[in-house]
């Protein structure tokens, strides 16, 4: 059977997908941002941890998706996602590849659950979804894993609720249980932390919240399920919203125990967090 | 819902500094960031670049939308219901980075910004509500 082994986060910001591409990583700035993904990279490379599937929960930021189409809650099951062009060209990784008869599994049990998923066939994948990957894997020629894309509108409010992406989460733990396939699955949140990058309160980090979010990853998921989007606003800024994308992840792991964490202020306008929780169940 | 929906969309309008994407903005500003989307294609940004006012006599979008977007006020396409991730399409495609932009907006110039940024960011003490002061 396919199980869940282990849940990772990590901000998305395009500047770690500009440092790795342009081979910018031992400089000073970016230094102790690639720092702290040493442990996952060595990590996630063991046999025992390597995922076959990751299940990667992201946001596009109008790439895919315009205003002409805009899908609250969204599963990727076409054979596989070319990179965007998001105004600069596109990222030069590799094609991401999916496992569909995983991701139609998903989506049907998502649907028979009561998520109302939007299917998508055709769809380029812009930093959102890339930068994790690089982040994770490094500069591979192939991604070392299937990806299975699930997509979150946190653009267009309103947007779902962080209680709604959890729920999203069990029912997805439910779904990968239920496949027949002996597949080692990851499910990666991704987006955040505290950033804002519009108007005159831009460039807002709130350094104390991010980090007891963090805690309460392990420490108080009650907590975590029940913040407002309200909150998120004020407290993280206007981008920081991206947090609930991390509450799916959470969603479908049991009990998890925090494994490594890293946190670091500033990338580009970015407080930068990136954790791996074991899957305990 | 109605009284509540009101309520969860006040509270956005009572963050200092900020244009929360409701769907009042996402209507307003449709032809604007849709027309950010077209620059996705390298060829429409070579067009958009050789001669923006005749690009943007293809567009549906406001007279002040198009002026805000010649001008490169990035605030004042806020206010007209741009949203940041269609907005970058055009910084990006005028090679600025996110922040290189993004400070436009905030009064200060880029140097200052990014000081701010390295020495750990805006605080949220005092704009996280206009009517409680904190």
């Amino acid at each position: 059977m396919a199980h869940i082994s282990a849940g990772v986060a990590t901000s998305h910001v395009p500047l770690i997908g500009v440092g790795i591409d342009q081979g910018k990583q031992e400089e000073p700035y970016f230094k102790p941002i690639f720092a702290g993904y040493e442990w996952t990279k060595a990590w996630i490379k063991k046999p025992e941890n390597k995922p076959d599937v990751v299940i990667l929960v992201f946001n596009d930021h109008a790439s895919a998706f315009g205003q002409d189409l805009i899908p609250t809650f969204a599963i990727g099951c076409g054979e596989e996602f070319q990179p965007a062009d998001e105004g600069w060209g596109p990222r030069p990784v590799p094609v991401v590849k999916n496992h569909p008869d995983f991701a139609w599994h998903i989506a049907q049990s998502l649907i028979i659950d009561e998520f109302d998923m939007t299917i998508i066939n055709e769809m380029p994948v812009d930093h959102g979804l890339t930068v994790p990957l690089s982040a994770m894997f490094g500069e591979p020629d192939a991604w070392p894993a299937l990806v299975v894309p699930i997509m979150v509108n946190v653009v267009t409010y309103p947007i779902p609720s962080g209680d709604r992406c959890f729920r999203l989460g069990q029912a997805i733990a439910r779904a990968v249980e239920s496949f027949p396939e002996e597949l080692n699955v990851q499910i990666w949140g991704t987006g955040g932390m505290s950033h804002q990058l519009q108007g005159p309160r831009a460039g807002l980090i709130n350094a104390e919240w991010d980090q007891k979010f963090l805690d309460d990853l392990t420490g108080d998921p009650d907590r975590l399920r029940q913040v407002q989007h309200i909150e998120y606003l004020r407290e993280t800024g206007s981008e920081g919203i991206e947090l609930v994308m991390w509450l799916v992840m959470l969603g479908a792991l049991t009990n998890p125990k925090e494994l490594h964490r890293h946190y670091h202020v500033p990338a580009s306008n970015t407080a930068l967090g990136h954790i791996v929780l074991e899957n305990r169940s | 819902m109605g009284k509540d929906l009101q309520n969860y969309k006040d509270a956005f309008e009572d963050i200092p500094g900020t244009r929360v994407f409701t769907t009042e903005r996402a209507r307003q500003g449709y032809w604007l960031n849709q027309f950010c989307m077209t620059l996705m294609k390298p060829e429409n940004r070579e067009r958009w670049l050789a001669d923006e006012k005749a690009y943007l006599a293809e567009s549906k979008m406001s007279d002040e939308q198009q002026e805000a977007l010649l001008a490169r006020d990035y605030n004042r396409l806020l206010d007209l219901g741009g949203n940041i991730y269609y907005l970058a399409k055009v910084f990006s495609t005028d090679g600025l980075s996110f922040v290189q932009a993004v400070s436009t907006m905030t009064g200060m110039n880029v140097d200052d910004y990014k000081a701010m940024m390295d020495a750990g960011g805006r605080s949220p003490d005092g704009v996280r509500s206009i009517k409680e002061g904190n």
